[in-house]
């Protein structure tokens, strides 16, 4: 019995081994390497950036693929750890020889690979990782699409400020992205003549926040801004019901743009605003065939993480046929100079490969309904403003 | 005569370890400096609970801690890597001292929880005191662009770790501790002072998850309190020593290369399916193989107990 138990692992590995082997086809495709979370704590969002990726590879094949060759991605699964991230990543560049690589999903997933992508200087334009500091060492090939962290909530504390609010009070689940996009609310704030009353973190998992609600009650402010992911978004929504805590505006980053968190909340969520880098209905170029394809291949509406990997993957390719080759060097000064618009919004970096032109989108539940109210310049209707109080919605 | 052909084929292993980087690729390289990490990681679970039965379920706190200690004392003090990483291998056992202390008192599985209580405790405290860890931003160490430094020293952990494996269980230190896990109350009926002798294992088998979280938080360049404090790694390591074989010398290491080795030819190809073969392969030790492969081969072949 201890011995059979050998034998299917050693078969696998033959058969692994054969798999590899296989010889090359006579014209060969531009193969490009990513490991993405298709396990673990990120599994579901990586699996839409890989979508992304696969229906940016369809769509320029359809067009005759990339300096004449088609295009073909290597996935591997870093089941959302740093060091297997940083492994495989290795094993792309030395092992499978990929011509070329994106990034994978996430901050510190992508911290920590970036040493490997730019040891071999291979240039990553880097789809989902949203943290200044990943592009601000002096590292030279890789390349930010989404707006960082820092700005999330600028459109919230920028609509607070032009309708005359005073106060806003903080709240930050306490891990890079979301205690990221706290500092950088508290600086916009104060730039707008904002006073923040208040600022905490509570620790990733915290399902009960009466005790924090109850001192933000206390302090009574304006604006409620709270650096979230879902699960707490929800949470926190649900108890300021509870505990009749009435800010004119209460926004979230994560969670608020997702159509579950009406389903969960109902009536409670109108009136509160979500944050996110891209909706479905804005109108930018090439939208209608990215939805359209999209829906034709995965038989659903896309999220905002596989249209980021989508014109993430656009943007190398751009970067790519301008540049009239592969080589890292010269693609990197063709995406430095880049000023693009894809179905995601505005692309342009500054020298350190740090975005500067991506918009986020601040959004209202309505009637039931995502509604895009700012930046103004593509809102859909007006902010319903201010927030009634609990007792009269 | 065979023990000659053993002596040669391990001085020949040795050799080829040492010369490796030379040839081996970077993926190559970063695998097997991977590998040296479980090897390690597996051999000093197996110093107290392989030896005393005590059972830690919690042991990735010594690792977290390691991590720590050496991503701290290089981006505040600027202390050269290998340094940090020895200084984070001494700090996990001053923390062993400061849990074993009350916690090896208690019997049973009350130790096991404790541990595991111990890995969450480290973990929300990473992210408390930001001042010295970055709370939740983490800790972004100076960029290294060469694995092959780390790689030696992983390896010497991986030896270092293994060749106490071996001290211990050949000396009459090692008999106590495994005294006290066929039987506690005998072992101190004998006269043992079996608090003070798990104690002392426990800080021995803090020492390598501490150096090897060092070194590779200096590995990866980047670490935060959820990377580096994961439930999941004490599951491997304790699973890789009771697949070769607890309490032994040679069965955490075993375990480690072919456990490491199938995840690494498994996963790519079967994303998904790698994982549930895994949880098989676990279940399956535990019923059909309970004592490891090395159990399995002791009692075929009449062995020694430790080899």
């Amino acid at each position: 019995m201890a011995i059979t138990s050998w034998k299917l692992p050693a078969a696998l590995a033959v058969a692994a081994v054969l798999c590899g082997a296989l010889p090359a086809q006579a014209q060969a495709p531009i193969r490009v390497g990513a490991s993405l979370s298709l396990t673990g704590t990120y599994g579901k969002i990586g699996s839409y950036q890989k979508e992304g990726y696969e229906l940016c590879a369809e769509d320029l094949n359809k067009k005759g693929g990339l300096l004449g060759r088609k295009i073909e991605f290597v996935v591997y699964d870093d089941q959302s750890t740093p060091a297997t991230g940083v492994r495989l990543y290795e094993k792309l560049i030395t092992e499978d020889k990929v011509d070329a690589v994106m990034g994978p999903y996430s901050s510190p997933i992508t911290e920590a690979v970036a040493n490997v992508t730019e040891k071999y200087k291979k240039v990553m334009v880097s789809p989902l990782a949203a943290t200044t500091s990943i592009f601000k060492k002096g590292r030279k090939y890789i390349f930010m699409v989404i707006s960082p962290a820092e700005v999330y909530l600028e459109g919230l504390v920028d609509m607070a400020a032009k309708r005359g609010l005073k106060t806003l009070a903080i709240v930050n689940e306490d891990t890079l992205f979301t205690k990221s996009a706290a500092i950088g609310t508290a600086e916009l704030a104060k730039k707008l003549g904002m006073r923040v009353v208040l600022q905490e973190a509570y620790p990733k998992g915290h399902t009960d926040f009466a005790a924090l609600l109850t001192k933000i009650k206390a302090v009574n402010p304006d604006v409620i801004a709270a650096a979230t992911y879902f699960d707490d978004a929800v949470a926190i929504t649900r108890q300021m019901k509870e505990l009749n805590v009435n800010p004119k505006m209460f926004g979230v980053t994560v969670g608020g743009d997702l159509p579950e968190f009406y389903d969960l909340l109902k009536q409670n969520a109108e009136y509160v605003y979500g944050a996110t880098q891209w909706e479905g209905a804005l109108p930018y170029p090439g939208q209608r065939e990215f939805l359209e394809g999209y829906k034709r291949k995965f038989n659903r509406e896309p999220v905002y993480h596989s249209a980021s990997g989508y014109a993430g993957c656009l943007i190398y390719a751009e970067g790519v046929k301008r540049a009239g080759t592969l080589e890292a060097d010269k693609v990197r000064e063709q995406l430095l100079k880049l000023e693009t618009k894809t179905a995601f919004g505005d692309f342009k970096v500054d020298p350190d490969g740090f975005q500067i032109a991506h918009k986020m989108v601040i959004l209202q539940w309505q009637d039931g309904k995502k509604v895009t109210v700012w930046p103004d310049e593509v809102a859909r209707g007006k902010a319903r403003f201010p927030t009634p109080p609990w007792n009269q919605r | 005569m065979r023990r000659a052909g053993l002596t040669g084929l391990a001085a020949a292993l040795l050799l080829g370890l040492l010369l490796y980087p030379l040839e081996g690729s970077g993926y190559g390289v970063r695998l097997m400096l991977q590998l040296f990490m479980w090897i390690a990681l597996a051999q000093s679970w197996n110093l107290i609970s392989g030896l005393t039965g005590y059972v830690s379920f919690g042991h990735v706190a010594f690792y977290g801690t390691g991590a720590y200690a050496t991503g701290i004392v290089i981006t505040k003090l600027h202390w050269p890597w290998l340094a940090a990483a020895l200084m984070g291998g001494l700090v996990a056992a001053v923390l062993a001292l400061v849990i074993g202390w009350p916690c090896l008192r208690l019997k049973g599985p009350y130790f096991a929880i404790a541990m595991l209580g111990l890995n969450e405790v480290l973990r929300v405290a990473a992210s408390y005191f930001e001042g010295l860890t970055g709370g939740g931003l983490g800790l972004s160490l100076p960029t290294l662009h060469a694995s092959v430094p780390i790689y030696y020293a992983m390896g010497l952990t991986a030896a270092g770790v293994t060749l106490l494996a071996y001290v211990i269980l050949t000396s009459r230190f090692g008999l106590r501790l495994m005294t006290i896990r066929e039987d506690e109350v005998a072992a101190e009926a004998m006269g043992i002072d079996t608090f003070r002798y798990k104690l002392y294992a426990f800080l021995l088998s803090a020492v390598g998850p501490g150096v090897v979280g060092g070194l590779s938080a200096r590995d990866q360049g980047y670490i935060e309190p959820i990377s580096v404090f994961p439930l999941l790694m004490t599951i491997t390591m304790i699973v890789m020593a009771l697949f070769g074989g607890k309490g032994t010398i040679w069965g955490p290491v075993l375990g480690a290369v072919l456990l490491f080795a199938f995840q690494e030819v498994v996963w790519a190809r079967f994303i998904y399916l790698h994982q549930l073969l895994f949880g098989a392969i676990i279940v399956a030790v535990v019923l059909v193989m309970p004592r490891g492969i090395l159990g399995v081969l002791q009692q075929k072949y009449n062995l020694p107990r430790t080899i």
